[in-house]
Formats: C-alpha cells, sequence, structure tokens
C-alpha cells in the first residue's frame, strides 16, 4: 500500500514530452502510410495531402493573426489536422477538395471553440463530415485504381467469371469500379443480389462468388498491403500499425482505445457479419478490420487527447462505443465505413463518460 | 376566488370573440376555396392530358378517366399517388395512356430537403417517368438497369423511391380496377 | 422616442434576428433559398404590424395576469383569418406566401413584440414598430438566404450567379449550414459592433 502512494513535494521531474514533440511524432508515423499511397495512386496521392497539409497551417495562423494570439502553427497540430483530413479523402478527389476540408476543419472545428485543447471533436473528422455533407458525390466516387490491382481487391477476378465482359453491367461495375466496403455493402441488398444472380444465367449464384473471394486469403493481403481502392490514408494497414508501433513504443499513444476499438469490430463482425445465404467466412471479421478507415481512426484519430476521455475505464467506453458503432454503420446504415462518423459521435460522449467514469475520491462516500 | 373567475370569463370572452369571427370568416372563404382547389386539380389533369374530359372514379383509389372532348374516345387515367418521403408524404399527379404507360407526371406536393428531394419538383426528373409502363417503375438503385429504370436524384434515393414506388403500386392498382370492371370503356 | 427611431432601430441595432435572437425556427427553415425569404419576411411583417396594432388597442382591457393567453388567442385568429381570406380571395399570392402563414403563427417575434412594446406603446409608435422589426427580419432572412442559395445552389433568387463548373456545396442547405451561416453573421455583427 505504503509504495502505491507516493506523495512527493516539488520539484517535479520533467519530461521533455511537449505538444510539438508529440504532433510532429504523429506526422512521422503517418508517413509509411503516405509512402504506400503514392506507389499504388501516384504522386497525385502525396500532392493532395501537402495541400490539405499547407492550407490547415495557413488557416490557423491567418485566423491565430485575426484573434490577436500568439501563432503556434509551429506545434504542428494544424499541419497534423490537414494531414488526417487530406487521408480521409480519395485520391482521385478534385484539388481544391483538401484546402476547403482543412480551411473548414481548421476554422470552425477548432479555432472557433478557442484553438487547440478545446476544441469538442476532432477537427479533421469535422473536415470530413463537412465535405462528406457538402459534396456527396465527389467525396463517394472517383476511387483510383491501385497500380497492380484492381478497386475491390478481389484478388482472382477469373474465378467469378471466365470472361468479365460477359457479367452484365451491374455485377460488372460491383467487381470493378467498388471500394472493398462498398462490395460487402451491395450484397447486402438482397434485391441486388437477387437480380445480379438472375443476369448470371441459371445456377450460378454470382453474389456467393464474389463474397467468397472476398474474404479468401488473397483478398486480404491485398487489403493488408494497400493494393485496393480507398481514401489516401487508409490505403495499406501495414503501414498504419507500422506507425501505430512506433507511436506505442513512444508511449505516445495508449493500447486501451486502439485495442478495445478493434477488439470490439472483430468479435462484432464474427457474431453479425456473414451475410444471409452466402455461407460463412471465419475471415470476414478479419476483412472488417484491415477493411476502410478503421486502423487510421482506432491508432491515429480516436486516441486524440483533447477528444477521447481521460481515466481508463472512460477510454474501455469510448473505444467499445466506437466499435459498436462503426460496425452497426456498415452493417445496417446507409452509408459503407462508418468509422469517422462513430468517432466523432463518440467525441461529443466523451465529457459525459468522463463524468461518469471518474475515479471517486478517497475517503468519500457517494 | 373571484379574481379567478373574472380573469377566466374574461379570456372566455375574448376566445368566444375570436372564434366566432373565425367562424363567420370560415363560412365567407370555406365555398371559394374549395372551388379554387377543384379549378386547380382540374387545370393539372388538363395539363397533363390536353382535349379531354375528366369522369371521377372512386375504387380502390380515386382516379379519372379522361375521354377526348370530340370523340369521347378513352385517352388514359389520371390519379395522384402518394407515398412517405424522406420527411412526409410527396404526392404525384400522373396520367396514364389506356395502356397504363406513363404520359406525364408532376410531384405537386413534397417537404423533402430543399436542394436535394426537391429536385423531384424539376421538369428534367418528371421527363424520365414519360413512356415508362409499370414494370420499367424502379429505381436503378435498387437494381434497375437502364434505360429500364429511374435515374435516382443525386442525394435523394429515398425521395425517388418514393416517387417511383408509389407510382408502381397505383398503376397495379388502377390495373386490376379496369380490369376487374371488364371492359367499362 | 420618435416615430423614426421605432422605426429603425429594428434595421440594425435591434435586429430580431442577428441582436434579439427571435425567431430562429422560421429562419432556420426559410433561409434556403432567397424567394422563400422575401416571401416569409413579407408574409411576417404584415402580420407583425396588424398583431401590433390589435395588441395595443385592447391593452387597456386585457388584465395583465392573461395577457398572453390573450395574446396567443389573438394572434392565431389573427393569423387564421388573413390565411383564409387569401386563399380565398388571393389564390396567386396564397400558393407563394401561403406555405409561411402557420409558420408565422409560431414565429416568436410576433408575440415578443408584443409583450415586449406593444402593450406599453400607443397605434402609432406600434405600427412603427412593427414595420421596423418586419424589415430587420426580412433584412436578416435575406441576407443568410443570399449565402445559402448562392453557395448550396449557385443560384440567386434563381438566377444563375456562379460559374457552370461551380460544384454547389450541398451542406449550406442543409441544417448544419443554416446553423453555422448563422453564426458567422452573428460574430461578424458583434465584431462590427466591438470596433465602432
Amino acid at each position: 500500500m505504503k509504495d502505491k502512494y507516493i506523495v512527493s513535494s516539488a520539484p517535479h521531474v520533467h519530461d521533455k514530452t511537449n505538444v510539438s514533440m508529440v504532433m510532429w511524432n504523429v506526422v512521422l508515423a503517418l508517413t509509411p502510410a503516405l509512402a504506400f499511397a503514392v506507389y499504388f495512386w501516384g504522386i497525385r496521392s502525396l500532392t493532395l495531402t501537402l495541400l490539405g497539409a499547407v492550407s490547415a497551417v495557413v488557416t490557423e495562423a491567418l485566423i491565430q493573426k485575426m484573434r490577436k494570439v500568439p501563432v503556434t502553427v509551429n506545434d504542428g497540430s494544424a499541419f497534423l489536422t490537414g494531414m488526417l483530413l487530406s487521408y480521409n479523402i480519395n485520391p482521385g478527389a478534385p484539388w481544391w477538395m483538401p484546402i476547403m476540408g482543412s480551411v473548414f476543419a481548421i476554422a470552425v472545428g477548432k479555432q472557433v471553440f478557442g484553438g487547440l485543447g478545446n476544441n469538442p471533436v476532432n477537427p479533421a473528422l469535422l473536415g470530413r463530415a463537412f465535405l462528406l455533407a457538402s459534396w456527396p458525390s465527389l467525396m463517394t466516387s472517383g476511387w483510383l485504381k491501385p497500380k497492380t490491382g484492381n478497386l475491390s481487391g478481389l484478388n482472382d477476378l477469373d474465378a467469378i467469371a471466365s470472361n468479365l465482359q460477359s457479367l452484365s453491367p451491374k455485377a460488372y461495375d460491383l467487381v470493378t469500379g467498388a471500394t472493398p466496403l462498398k462490395v460487402v455493402q451491395t450484397l447486402r441488398d438482397s434485391s441486388f443480389v437477387a437480380s445480379i444472380n438472375a443476369d448470371a444465367g441459371e445456377g450460378i449464384d454470382l453474389a456467393n462468388r464474389i463474397f467468397t473471394n472476398i474474404t479468401e486469403m488473397a483478398s486480404l493481403k491485398n487489403l493488408f498491403w494497400g493494393n485496393v481502392g480507398g481514401c489516401i490514408g487508409e490505403v495499406s494497414a501495414f503501414a498504419l500499425l507500422l506507425g501505430a508501433a512506433y507511436l506505442l513504443y513512444k508511449n505516445i499513444i495508449e493500447w486501451r482505445i486502439p485495442l478495445f476499438y478493434i477488439g470490439t469490430v472483430f468479435v462484432l463482425t464474427f457474431l453479425f457479419g456473414p451475410i444471409q445465404g452466402s455461407g460463412y467466412s471465419m475471415m470476414l471479421p478479419f476483412f472488417h478490420i484491415f477493411s476502410g478507415g478503421l486502423m487510421l481512426g482506432a491508432f491515429f484519430m480516436a486516441t486524440d487527447y483533447t477528444t477521447s476521455p481521460l481515466t481508463k475505464n472512460g477510454r474501455i467506453i469510448y473505444a467499445i462505443g466506437c466499435g459498436v458503432l462503426t460496425v452497426v454503420i456498415r452493417l445496417v446504415g446507409g452509408y459503407p465505413e462508418g468509422v469517422s462518423y462513430s468517432i466523432l459521435f463518440m467525441n461529443v460522449m466523451t465529457p459525459l463518460i468522463d463524468k461518469f467514469s471518474a475515479p471517486k475520491a478517497f475517503g468519500r462516500m457517494k | 376566488m373571484k379574481m379567478f373567475l373574472k380573469l377566466g370569463l374574461t379570456l372566455l370572452a375574448f376566445c368566444m370573440v375570436a372564434t366566432a369571427l373565425l367562424a363567420y370568416v370560415n363560412s365567407l372563404t370555406k365555398p371559394k376555396i374549395e372551388a379554387i382547389k377543384i379549378k386547380e386539380a382540374q387545370e393539372a389533369r388538363e395539363m397533363l392530358i390536353p382535349d379531354a374530359e375528366f369522369e371521377e372514379v372512386h375504387g380502390a383509389i380515386d382516379y379519372y378517366i379522361a375521354r377526348d372532348k370530340t370523340t369521347k374516345a378513352l385517352k388514359g387515367y389520371t390519379f395522384t399517388a402518394e407515398k412517405a418521403g424522406y420527411s412526409g408524404a410527396v404526392k404525384t399527379m400522373a396520367a396514364v395512356d389506356s395502356s397504363l404507360t406513363i404520359i406525364n407526371i408532376k410531384v405537386v406536393q413534397q417537404t423533402e430537403t430543399p436542394g436535394l428531394g426537391t429536385n423531384s419538383t424539376k421538369p428534367e426528373f418528371a421527363a424520365q417517368f414519360s413512356g415508362k409502363n409499370a414494370s420499367q417503375l424502379i429505381v436503378d438503385k435498387d437494381g434497375g438497369v437502364a434505360p429500364n429504370c429511374i435515374k435516382a436524384l443525386t442525394g435523394a434515393t429515398i425521395t425517388t423511391r418514393a416517387v417511383t414506388n408509389a407510382l408502381k403500386e397505383y398503376i397495379d392498382i388502377l390495373s386490376q380496377e379496369i380490369n376487374g370492371k371488364g371492359e367499362a370503356k | 422616442m420618435s416615430f423614426i427611431s421605432e422605426l429603425t432601430k429594428g434595421i440594425i441595432k435591434e435586429n430580431p434576428i442577428f441582436v434579439i435572437v427571435l425567431g430562429m425556427c422560421p429562419t432556420l427553415a426559410t433561409s434556403t433559398s432567397v424567394s422563400n425569404a422575401l416571401g416569409m419576411g413579407m408574409a411576417a411583417t404584415f402580420v407583425l404590424v396588424c398583431s401590433n396594432i390589435f395588441i395595443s388597442l385592447i391593452k387597456n382591457v386585457t388584465p395583465d395576469k392573461i395577457r398572453i393567453p390573450v395574446y396567443v388567442v389573438v394572434i392565431a385568429a389573427f393569423v387564421s383569418i388573413v390565411d383564409m381570406s387569401m386563399a380565398a380571395y388571393l389564390p396567386a399570392l396564397h400558393k407563394s406566401l401561403g406555405l409561411f402563414i402557420p409558420l408565422i403563427v409560431v414565429n416568436c417575434i410576433i408575440l415578443g413584440r408584443a409583450e415586449a412594446f406593444a402593450n406599453k406603446n400607443n397605434v402609432i409608435n406600434s405600427i412603427a414598430d412593427g414595420i421596423g422589426m418586419g424589415l430587420g427580419f426580412t433584412l436578416a432572412l435575406t441576407v443568410v438566404a443570399t449565402i445559402r442559395e448562392v453557395l448550396g445552389n449557385g443560384t440567386w433568387l434563381n438566377i444563375k450567379v456562379m460559374p457552370s463548373t461551380y460544384d454547389p456545396m450541398l451542406i449550406t442547405l442543409l441544417a448544419p449550414g443554416a446553423f453555422i451561416t448563422l453564426g458567422f453573421l452573428m460574430a461578424l455583427m458583434n465584431m462590427i459592433k466591438e470596433k465602432k
């Protein structure tokens, strides 16, 4: 008992950790993902990311000048916000998309509330929500095909149909023109499944073939390395895990949020993920944790200091909440992906979680 | 006690005067408003099927039989289909010819999201319904294949579905009505 | 207070939307297009002036304790009468403004001005207050609607003003866009006021 309550008088040992060091380390941890994005989709990914990051920095500096407070863009937080925002945009987006998003993220998401540490929700995700509400069609189309694979991440298109051109236009669009999560979401639509199966001919369960194919090991490998269509930053689970390992080693992010977030998604998709009538694949939970923005969201956005709970129990509640909402949106919602909305929603819940999970003051009865 | 009674009676007096006034104005205006409504509906029908006279039929649905003014030949039917959209009912007036192929439609009442669902009132949206029959009334997102489908409005698939499915349902009922009556031409 | 100062105060100094923050529901709902804003503004101004006249006239016979229910009855009855007469005798006007009339009943500017002004002042000043507040409401609504329609639809009063390459920012037409626009305009008003 005794050594658990060390009360010491000043001076306390000072660590060199500060805001600026944390922010630039996160930026560093995010660069492998960018390298993969440039490899798969070309230099365009880098241009868009830089446009987003630079316009975030410029916006922050201008607003801080206007507010007559010290300009603190060197701390890297604006750069990081801009970078994360761009990571949530598809690489085929027009050049002004990351700029609009960054300006909104910094101005409305951050500076309006008083700057770093006062924002109620993650500014980068707010920027993405703004872009998605403003230009829904531009944000959900124009995906780029990765250099060495295809958009849907299906490993073996030949196994689906010996001649792709013989597929009905709808089925062809699905296997060649949709992101992996969009494919799985579309296959949940029973009228769509009935229609492509009817077009494919007697006795061919095309939907089942596609579904089996997408959860096969080779397709999962595509997801893991990033050989699929998607947003700039979510391309490669491997690159993001690499960055996350660095941050965990440096003690910049804590393991609870990502572990419980990804764990919840894994368990829930294991239980509720299978599509009726399409057989069951043990690999489905792996598909769900490696696809979409889950890795990016769980390690780099849900862990944001300002907008996640302070207490350890609170963080677990928060992470499970994120996981449940993500799975609900993916499996029953109207969008194929739900990471950004679920984190935004739990961000808003954070003060409440903090209030209910605060440890009792020693010796005080409830 | 006396004060409460006095206050209550004063309020009652105000309400009675207001009610009396409203009742009076209502009795004056109601017939005129009804007449205007009927005239408007008639004009809308005439716009959908010109040069025709209309006969109202009350069945499983209310519809109008349109006959040519001079030859009395059957020109088609008009009806107002209704289904819940994204925020409230969407009412669509439609005209079909004698083989139940859509001649023209018009979304006459809706409270959808401005800029998205409200695009359903635009002529470009209505135009794609012309010439379609019941089997072609399917939204592209629900598995319809162009050109035998209705292209969903950007960001307003639910509104598109409400209009399309309402028309399909009403045409199906209408076809039963007409056939059930055994060629009432 | 003179007639003129009662008339002008509602336009900027005591603007019902930006300063008093009254009547937010119609502001958010009808500022999606400039034509809607003008329609709502004019209809509300008309009802506001008339209700101010009525309330001011009956202020001496209304017991203080039940004044709010009396105002509600007077305003609701008045709005219904306007609605019905318009539909019967001015159908064209009713078609464009009729949509807003039921909304006016719940517009707290009307009740707000009845309580804050008309029941304490004579008829002439109440008319001035009604016109001024109504114009201020219309002006503010039009400003909000201008921003929302131009950014969200690329048009102003249904006339195309943005280049054809412009991709409309749809969020400004949705509810969050209304709040954000209103927030920025209020901040701007406060900034101008502080500078003075």
